[in-house]
């Protein structure tokens, strides 16, 4: 019986992206609001998902960002607003009967189960034969490398071996859309750089439409083609990874997504880099360049420049950090460490210039 | 399957069951009875003043709450230190010892007061040694009085002291202990200021829930003390089973209750409102935390952050040594003490002459044939083991059932639900026993293995909502989202994936039920209505009566009984798979 309706929505799901030349929309959010007692963790969250593709939900805890993808899994009911999947409302579907690979954070791999009848059970609840499943299995294992390991127990593997099982897991049983929330946060920064990879490969292979939740940012650009920064229960921007740090549309934004030099609005009139009424400059610290004050950059025509003395220098590898004074303000400028370059000392005075058109204007 | 998503929707509708028997058989009798202490439908309070007025009952309320304070008081001070060297001692040492505090727990306090009787009689076994030593030449008058009731209730109580103490005392981290020699805190100050104040709540619990049930101590004051060394409880139901005054039976039980209402109210409930934690609160968490460790996996599972500090401890030159021996002599005292009394009854069960001795001369399985020969005593064994597996399977569904509903709902509701499904095993046993009892003449069924069955599942029930709520505490609820963003249903998730890994709390739920059926005596004594007789109520009759040495060949039984349910838990433990032990180390 649940099988029956499964097939049903799966079906649903397939002509609805065949049915549209541009690529349909596979998830929609309509005005979800969604409130514990009289404070909103999601607020008017309105979003639309493209079919196969990858979309990120960036934003600090307690943005709101699981509680979406616990709403569109079904685990928590939406106060207000109507989700569709292939433009159907699923608010009256619970999670069982909607058709989602879903990646837990810390994985939730059943500690009573081998890897192999981990495996299994997304296949063994929708009713198919143990042969099919046998021969399913093996493939995927071999898929996520880690054929050896179908007999193990979930506790007997590293994290980097659960986390594979946990995504083998989402996606043996072919579902169209893949959820995953925070799936890297428990590994170390290497793996993660390893998982990030594969994730991505597993989504040009695959083509799942998936939706991924993270408060890490870096890994937010890597992996999406598509980002909705969230703030407080609400949609701060949606935009492709580039835009969005190019373009950033507020404060927030620029310093949730890189680094960001906030011109102050009340200094003097070189800081406030021409900004409108109610919004403020920002630089990015790469954008920066700093000379010593005894050779400044003269272009003034297309560049900006402030004098100040160097407070501070952070060595990070390929990278190197200055922490400029500027009046009451600190700069900070990010150079890439390359041969022969002139390093700056602390109290050294330098110039720092950048393109006027490299300056953005944010809103507060 | 459409009503399993309603009730899987509506957690609450779960506890529907348990609260149903709780409230037909416990809650509305309750009601009805406190009606009739106020003389309704006049309203008095002359039951009340009568009871009071007469000055033999108010010296029996004194000295119960006296002999309560006492033996609270003492256990705390043997129990402390007791669970501070437990917690202390290295991991190995640990486990075995919290398993040999957990043993005597288990076993049952009728043959605990039993091998006290042994012991202490003008017959027993220090009297006689003394004798044959030529030490003294009378016997020494060691029972029938305040004494023995101490030696009796401490031997009893102390294991309920000692395991909510070792329940936080091991919850406490060890780092802090370091970090406060790092700061230059000599050990005894780092104890004083950083260890004493962080495990004062398993002190807090641990008090109130041994002082509220000496109030209802019935059977060991009996047994054990004089004729002055009367409780209330013994009044009670010497009324009930006598004259049978109602007002006065009411009034005596409220008046009880009403000590222990204050008492967990200004003890228990106030300080958990300042606590940070709501859920954690102290009410909710003390039948917790006595059963935290009844799951012996837990127990033993509970983690080793450091048992360096411990070390380092007593590594603090010669002093240190001294102290360190002197713990353990201290160890080693009170494990004798709790300990003892039990292996000399199975000792002397094997015990060849006419009366019991030690150490037997000859050695026999008399007593143990006279045991199963005697179709009373096998009658009666076959009635508890009956009626114990129907209370055990009763109430391992209805408890279980209502755990996994209140693991749903939010922190309040749990506690306060769960605060009311305890009340059986919180309050004085024999003013549960008289409420039911009321209830039962009402129901009509006293006297009927249902109305025991009902009666026991009560207090069985409390048992394994609180075993099964502390296996759920650590269940992730993400494995069941996990399973039904598989496609399982909500019934598959159940049987698949949350069953399998709460079974060990569900087995050892089923088990306490089991065995707080087996022991029950108070409130199976008042409802049995003399006309069934489990093989407690007929132990309880024989020892009255005469010393029968058939008791110590049950009673030995009985007392391997624990172990044997230890080893099954173990074993189910075991089979649970090698990834499930170590989560359940872990946690």
């Amino acid at each position: 019986m649940v099988g029956a309706h499964v097939g049903n929505l799966a079906t649903a799901c397939t002509e609805a992206a065949s049915s549209d030349g541009s690529p349909p929309a596979q998830i929609e959010f309509r005005n979800v609001t969604k409130m514990y007692g009289r404070t909103a963790a999601l607020r008017d969250f309105s979003l639309t998902v493209r079919r196969g593709e990858f979309l990120t939900i960036l934003g600090p805890s307690g943005s709101g960002k699981t509680t979406a993808l616990m709403i569109l899994a079904g685990f928590e009911a939406p106060s207000s607003g109507d989700i569709l999947i292939a433009q159907k409302s699923v608010a009256a579907v619970p999670p069982f009967r909607r058709d989602q690979g879903i990646v837990f954070q810390s994985y939730a791999l059943f500690p009573h189960l081998t890897v192999r009848q981990n495996l299994e059970f997304p296949l063994e609840m929708r009713g198919m034969k143990a042969n099919d499943r046998l021969a399913k299995v093996d493939r995927t294992l071999e898929q996520v490398h880690l054929k050896e390991f179908g007999s193990r127990m979930p506790s007997q593997l590293s994290g980097g071996q659960q986390q594979r099982v946990a995504l083998a897991r989402a996606l043996i049983a072919d579902s169209p859309v893949l959820l995953l929330d925070e799936p890297l946060g428990a590994l170390d920064r290497n793996l993660r750089e390893q998982m990030q990879s594969e994730i991505k490969q597993l989504h040009r292979e695959f083509g799942k439409t998936t939706i991924f939740v993270t408060h890490d940012q870096e890994e937010a650009l890597t992996l999406s083609d598509r980002i909705v920064v969230m703030r407080a229960g609400r949609i701060e921007q949606v935009d492709a990874p580039e835009a969005l740090y190019d373009r950033p549309i507020s404060r927030f934004v620029a310093n949730f997504l890189g680094e960001a030099n906030i011109l102050s609005q009340d200094g003097s009139d070189t800081f406030k880099g021409g900004a409108p009424a109610g919004k403020v400059a920002m630089i990015r610290p790469e954008r920066i360049t700093i000379r010593s004050f005894a050779f400044p950059s003269v272009d003034l025509e297309k560049r900006q420049s402030v004098m100040g003395h160097v407070e501070e220098m952070i060595y990070a590898g390929p990278l190197r950090k200055y922490h400029v004074r500027v009046g009451d303000e600190v700069l900070v400028v990010r150079e890439h460490v390359a041969s022969g370059q002139l390093i700056f000392q602390l109290g050294d005075r330098v110039q720092l210039s950048w393109l006027r058109s490299d300056v953005r204007f944010l809103a507060e | 399957m459409d009503v399993f998503r309603d009730v899987f929707r509506n957690p609450l509708g779960l506890t529907v069951p348990a609260l149903t028997i709780l409230i037909v058989v416990f809650g509305l009798p309750t009601v009805f009875f406190f009606f009739a202490s106020l003389n309704a439908p006049e309203y008095s309070l002359s039951n009340y003043q009568a009871f009071l007025y007469r000055g033999a009952n108010l010296r029996i309320l004194v000295q119960t709450i006296e002999v309560s304070v006492f033996a609270t008081l003492i256990c705390l001070v043997i129990g402390y230190p007791t669970a501070y060297l437990i917690t202390a001692a290295p991991k190995r040492a640990r486990i075995a010892l919290t398993v040999l505090i957990f043993l005597p727990w288990l076993t049952s306090g009728l043959v605990r007061t039993y091998a006290w009787i042994l012991l202490l009689g003008d017959n027993g076994l220090i009297n006689r040694t003394l004798l044959d030593l030529g030490l003294i030449s009378s016997p020494l008058a060691l029972i029938y009085n305040r004494l023995a009731v101490y030696i009796g209730m401490v031997h009893i109580m102390l294991p309920v002291m000692i395991l909510p103490l070792l329940s936080v005392m091991q919850g406490i981290d060890k780092s802090l202990m370091a970090a406060a020699r790092g700061m230059g805190a000599r050990p005894f100050s780092a104890f004083w200021r950083v260890f004493l104040p962080l495990s004062l709540p398993g002190v807090r619990s641990g008090t109130i829930l041994v002082f509220v049930i000496c109030l209802g101590f019935y059977i060991t004051p009996q047994a054990l003390g004089g004729l002055r060394d009367v409780m209330l409880s013994t009044l009670i139901a010497t009324q009930i089973a006598t004259s049978f005054n109602v007002g006065m039976v009411a009034s005596a039980a409220f008046i009880l209750l009403a000590i222990a209402a204050v008492m967990l109210s200004v003890f228990g409930l106030d300080s958990s409102g300042k606590q940070a934690h709501p859920d954690r609160s102290h009410r909710k968490d003390r039948p917790k935390s006595v059963f935290r460790s009844s799951v012996l996996t837990k127990g033993l599972g509970d983690r080793v952050r450091a048992a360096y500090w411990a070390r380092e401890l007593y590594q603090q030159g010669d002093a240190s040594n001294w102290l360190a021996l002197a713990g353990s002599v201290f160890l080693a005292l009170v494990m004798t003490f709790l300990l003892l009394p039990g292996l000399l009854v199975i000792v002397m069960s094997f015990s060849g002459g006419a009366y019991l001795e030690f150490p037997p001369s000859t050695l026999s399985l008399q007593w143990y044939q006279s045991f199963f020969g005697d179709p009373s005593w096998t009658g009666a064994l076959w009635t508890s083991v009956q009626i114990g597996l129907m209370v055990a399977v009763l109430s391992t569904i209805v408890g279980t059932l209502a755990a996994y509903g209140l693991s749903r709902t939010t922190p309040r509701i749990r506690s306060s639900v769960t605060i009311c499904l305890m009340t059986p095993i919180t309050l004085p046993a024999v003013v549960v026993g008289v409420a039911i009892y009321f209830g039962m003449v009402r129901l009509g069924m006293l006297g009927t293995a249902t109305g025991i069955v009902l009666t026991q599942s009560v207090g069985a029930t409390a048992y394994v909502v609180a075993i099964v709520s502390a296996t759920l505490a650590n269940f992730d609820r993400r494995l069941e989202r996990s399973a039904l963003s598989m496609q399982a249903s909500p019934l598959q998730t159940f049987m698949r994936v949350t069953m399998p890994l709460i079974r060990p709390g569900v087995i050892g739920g089923a088990l306490f039920a089991f065995i707080h059926s087996f022991d029950e005596v108070v409130q199976t004594s008042l409802v049995s209505g003399f006309s069934i007789r489990t093989l407690p109520l007929k132990m309880w009759e024989n020892m009255r009566n005469e010393l029968d040495p058939t008791i110590a060949a049950i009673g030995s039984v009985i007392t391997l009984m624990p172990i044997l349910w230890l080893v099954a838990l173990y074993v189910t433990w075991w089979r649970a798979g090698p990834s499930a032990r170590k989560r359940w180390l872990n946690t």
